[in-house]
């Protein structure tokens, strides 16, 4: 189960209104690199984990994603509050106004909502750890983007910390991975479903084979 | 605003701690006081990465509520940073002892804090008198803690 602390991970301070910065940070809310995706990302895809460490790693970092949905969350209203309906018009978020009013709504920046497509889990241990590998690097490199898009130290702040947290978990990720390939190409662990593909894989090639030839096509 | 300001701070004097652990032919690392990890968002040195020529925020506080929550966020961190490398190496003793000193300091800084400010979590302290102050205090998002 999950209980909730009454604290942030890293204090959020703006003191001044930017809605143009919020437009541009709803998409780690609601975009495909988000926290969102990540933090419901690496909760689902713990259960399928061959080991206890694939399992308490996901949990501990998804955990984590979901503090961090909550500074972009806290980000995006403090940039947004007390705005007027023509600053609003100003910065394009009239469109977002129409259905949400001033109410947070995970999108990414052009307003495409959020889907659960950003999951992307496979149940292969080895091609969730590798999408989760890319997530951070992706992630990365938005906030280095929204860094570039503003001039605002309390937002600066907090994207340089989130954007180190990403370099901290792709490494954590990426040893895991490393991990688990070693552990498979030496026979210590068995991952069924690794197993499975490639027993498919070869099925499927060596039919496709049989049929060509019979078919006096090769 | 933007400047480094580490290893002052008087409530380090207990650790005992070198900066440079050794990980035991684990992973080569190098940790950073609770401090600077916390401004930077990563205790590991030798993974901190820059972004251009941008220097991590100094957080400060303005009072001693401030600089209590801040000093608990800060071995909370360093905590859960070394949580997530356990994950990972179980059976690492000087890091499963580092966790485990900032992980009690941790807790007594919260303590400390729900006695004075009001509760952090619903199962913490400070939550024995009307008005049920978990709904009283102040909501982290409306908060401004820091300056």
């Amino acid at each position: 189960m999950f209980s909730y602390n009454k604290r942030l991970q890293y204090p959020i301070d703006i003191k001044k209104k930017d809605l143009r910065m919020a437009k541009y940070l709803v998409t780690q809310y609601g975009g495909s690199n988000g926290e969102l995706g990540a933090a419901l990302r690496y909760l689902n895809q713990r259960y399928t984990m061959p080991d206890n460490r694939g399992k308490a790693l996901l949990t501990d970092i998804g955990t984590e994603e979901l503090a961090h949905v909550e500074m972009i969350s806290t980000m995006i209203y403090q940039l947004m509050k007390d705005a007027t309906l023509e600053e609003i018009r100003e910065a394009g978020l009239d469109t977002n106004y129409v259905e949400h009013r001033r109410a947070l709504f995970p999108t990414n920046a052009n307003g495409v909502p959020f889907t659960v497509a950003y999951f992307a889990t496979t149940g292969d241990p080895l091609a969730d750890i590798s999408e989760d590998m890319a997530a951070e690097q992706k992630a990365r490199a938005v906030y280095e983007n929204l860094i570039d898009l503003t001039s605002d130290p309390d937002v600066i702040g907090p994207l340089l910390w989130l954007r180190q947290r990403e370099i901290v978990h792709f490494n954590r990720f990426k040893e895991l991975f490393e991990y688990y390939e070693k552990k498979l190409r030496n026979g210590e662990i068995t991952l069924e479903r690794i197993e499975n593909n490639i027993n498919n894989l070869n099925n499927i090639n060596s039919n496709s084979l049989y049929d060509l030839r019979k078919n006096n096509r090769m | 605003m933007y400047n480094y300001n580490i290893f002052n701070e008087n409530w380090l004097r207990n650790m005992n701690t070198d900066n440079n652990l050794g990980m035991n032919n684990v992973v080569e690392t190098k940790l950073f006081y609770p401090t600077e990890a916390y401004n930077s968002g990563n205790l590991y040195s030798n993974l901190y990465s820059q972004y251009k020529n941008y220097k991590p925020a100094v957080l400060t506080a303005r009072n001693e509520k401030e600089q209590l929550l801040l000093e608990l966020s800060r071995l909370s961190f360093a905590a859960h940073e070394l949580n997530l490398y356990l994950d990972l190496y179980p059976n690492d003793e000087t890091m499963l002892a580092l966790f485990n000193d900032y992980r009690s300091e941790t807790n007594a800084l919260i303590k400390q804090y729900e006695g004075k400010y009001g509760p952090l979590s619903i199962s913490g302290n400070g939550l024995e008198n009307t008005p049920f102050s978990w709904q009283k205090t102040t909501w982290p998002w409306e908060d401004r803690y820091y300056v």
